[in-house]
């Protein structure tokens, strides 16, 4: 079969993703270490602060991860087509058929599958969840860092109620992004040990590879 | 004659010295400039106060056993020296019809100018039968005494917020003064029972400025509850250093390390409890080795328990009512998700065994 190579993801959402990745890794593992911190082998009047330091990696991941989220919201309204909000969202017939098809393509049913070039509407479903609950992560998570802060308490107080409440939401949604990197990581690998596609490396480098055609491209 | 300030401060029951130290504590609590601290007596002492209506609804009267403690005589003084106290079930000593009538002739000499202080939570549930006073229900006695009143002064957590009452599944429907009053000023004196030193302050504020002390968005006056305990915490340098108390009792609770790890909620919670301090002897749950239970917070009982567990215990709905952690949940939620990915990679990897490679590798 013959395959087309296609530009698929720009430079700035390949940044946006890596810095996800990068500030939610830290932000889970330090995230952990502050709810729960391992003993330390450190002895009063030593020199470590490991609570301190894990806390300040925790925000200035968070600063990144809050960068990050700007950053795909504009690649939302203004990015290239793959990347637009409506890109992958059930908002055609065809779309909202993708479904179907990826959930048949995912289930062993079929091998045939959408040539979407963008996600496929399952994805883009889930991406948009996904943001919705990085949104709710970085209004708790300022929330918590500025309880003091009167526009801070007014957020935080609306959608979580108190730092103890605002706290607990916070903690559950982490849960929330461990989940969400095992089955993304799980299926980005699938779908490339199925489909030679270059699903994978176009993180890096932006191009997908779709079987050529005469004609026909989806878009 | 009219009395003076002097003559008026120098007949209270209290020492003239107690009397002046006492509003030097308050000052000092409100934040204020030392020259300030002759408004405050002034207005404390003057003649003219306003009267204070002081409502006993669903409570333990802890708030009120805190404030006339025998072991800080200066304060409780002060606190029925400078508030002219017409209505009080605990301390008055009428009682009965004579101790509702009291409350009627106040309410009717000076309406729109007394204050009225609230202890304890308001049922709300089937028309507020739950607690009853002379035959009136907390909801209708509230209704009247805060509508005529000049400013309302909730004190304690019940009053503030419901308390242990509002706890799930608040079988009475409690909630706090805020819930229901509001067309008066309402400031939320938080805590279980909160420090006579926030509650004094709040009333010499009033007495003095005329007005409710500036509050948080939780209702809860500034100078009091404008920080959280934990950033204020003398145990604070061993949270940012690691050292924790892993159990109590344990060499690291011995050495005076961090209470994090043994459930202190000092991280969510607002109040000046590290540095006023309780009972004049300066100690406070932290520094005695106990953690914060944040009984400033709305919500404290569902949101703080365990008291000796870092996140509440609450029940997420959906599942059999067992998951009591996110820790727990979220592991579940993990084991669950990484047994389908595992069960989806079997099938793939069977369904080649079986049928070979497809078209698209070929």
């Amino acid at each position: 079969m013959n395959y087309e190579k296609k530009y698929v993801w720009s430079v700035l959402f390949r940044l946006f993703h890596w810095a996800f990745v990068l500030s939610i890794v830290v932000l889970a593992v330090t995230g952990f270490y502050i709810n729960d911190p391992w003993p330390n082998p450190w002895l009063a009047g030593s020199r470590g602060f490991p609570m301190a330091d894990m806390r300040y990696y925790h925000f200035l991941a968070g600063y990144v991860f809050t960068a990050a989220l700007l950053v795909r919201l504009f690649l939302y309204l203004f990015g290239n087509r793959h990347e637009r909000i409506l890109h992958a969202l059930p908002v055609t017939p065809g779309k909202v058929k993708n479904i179907f098809t990826t959930m048949a393509y995912y289930g062993y049913v079929t091998d045939r599958h959408g040539e979407d070039l963008g996600h496929n509407t399952i994805a883009g479903i889930v991406y948009l969840f996904t943001y919705v609950a990085a949104a709710a992560q970085v209004v708790g998570g300022f929330y918590l860092l500025y309880p003091e802060s009167a526009g801070w308490q007014a957020w935080g107080l609306k959608f979580f109620g108190t730092q103890q409440q605002a706290r607990h939401m916070h903690h559950l949604l982490l849960w929330y992004f461990l989940f969400f990197a095992l089955v993304h990581l799980y299926l980005v690998v699938w779908n490339d040990v199925k489909a030679p596609e270059g699903m994978i490396s176009s993180i890096f480098n932006g191009y997908k590879f779709k079987p050529k055609h005469n004609g026909s491209a989806e878009g | 004659m009219p009395i003076t300030t002097s003559e008026l401060v120098n007949n209270l029951s209290s020492s003239r010295r107690d009397f002046l130290k006492a509003c030097t504590i308050a000052a000092a609590a409100l934040g204020l400039s030392e020259a300030m601290i002759p408004r405050l007596v002034e207005a404390a002492a003057n003649p003219q106060r306003p009267p204070v209506v002081w409502l006993h609804f669903q409570e333990c009267t802890g708030c009120t056993e805190s404030l006339v403690r025998g072991s800080h005589p200066d304060i409780a003084r002060l606190i029925l020296d400078i508030i002219s106290l017409d209505y009080h079930e605990t301390l008055m000593a009428a009682a009965g019809h004579q101790a509702e009538q009291q409350l009627q002739a106040t309410l009717e000499k000076y309406p729109g100018k007394y204050l009225c202080v609230v202890e304890g939570g308001i049922p709300t549930k089937d028309n507020g039968i739950y607690c009853k006073i002379g035959g009136r229900t907390a909801m209708e006695i509230l209704a009247e005494v805060a509508a005529k009143s000049a400013a309302v002064i909730a004190i304690g957590n019940c009053a503030t917020y419901g308390g242990i009452q509002a706890a799930d599944p608040n079988p009475t429907g409690a909630v706090g003064v805020w819930d229901l009053v509001h067309d008066v000023p309402v400031v939320n004196v938080a805590g279980c029972p909160p420090n006579p030193i926030s509650f004094l302050g709040t009333v010499l504020h009033y007495l003095t400025f005329k007005r409710l002390p500036p509050t948080d968005k939780l209702g809860r006056p500034l100078f009091a509850y404008g920080r959280k305990i934990h950033d204020q915490c003398e145990r604070r340098a061993h949270f940012d250093e690691g050292r924790y108390a892993e159990q109590f009792g344990d060499a690291g609770h011995l050495a005076g390390y961090c209470l994090y790890k043994v459930g202190c909620k000092g991280p969510a919670t607002f109040s000046n409890c590290p540095a006023v301090r309780f009972n004049d002897v300066g100690v406070w749950p932290v520094g005695v080795g106990h953690g914060c239970i944040g009984c400033t917070e709305p919500g404290f009982w569902d949101t703080m328990t365990p008291f000796y567990e870092r996140l509440p215990g609450i029940e997420i709905p959906g599942g059999r009512g067992i998951v009591t952690s996110a820790d727990s949940a979220g592991k579940k939620i993990l084991g669950i998700a990484g047994a389908a990915v595992g069960i989806h990679a079997v099938v793939g990897i069977g369904k080649r065994i079986l049928k070979g490679k497809s078209d698209e590798d070929k």
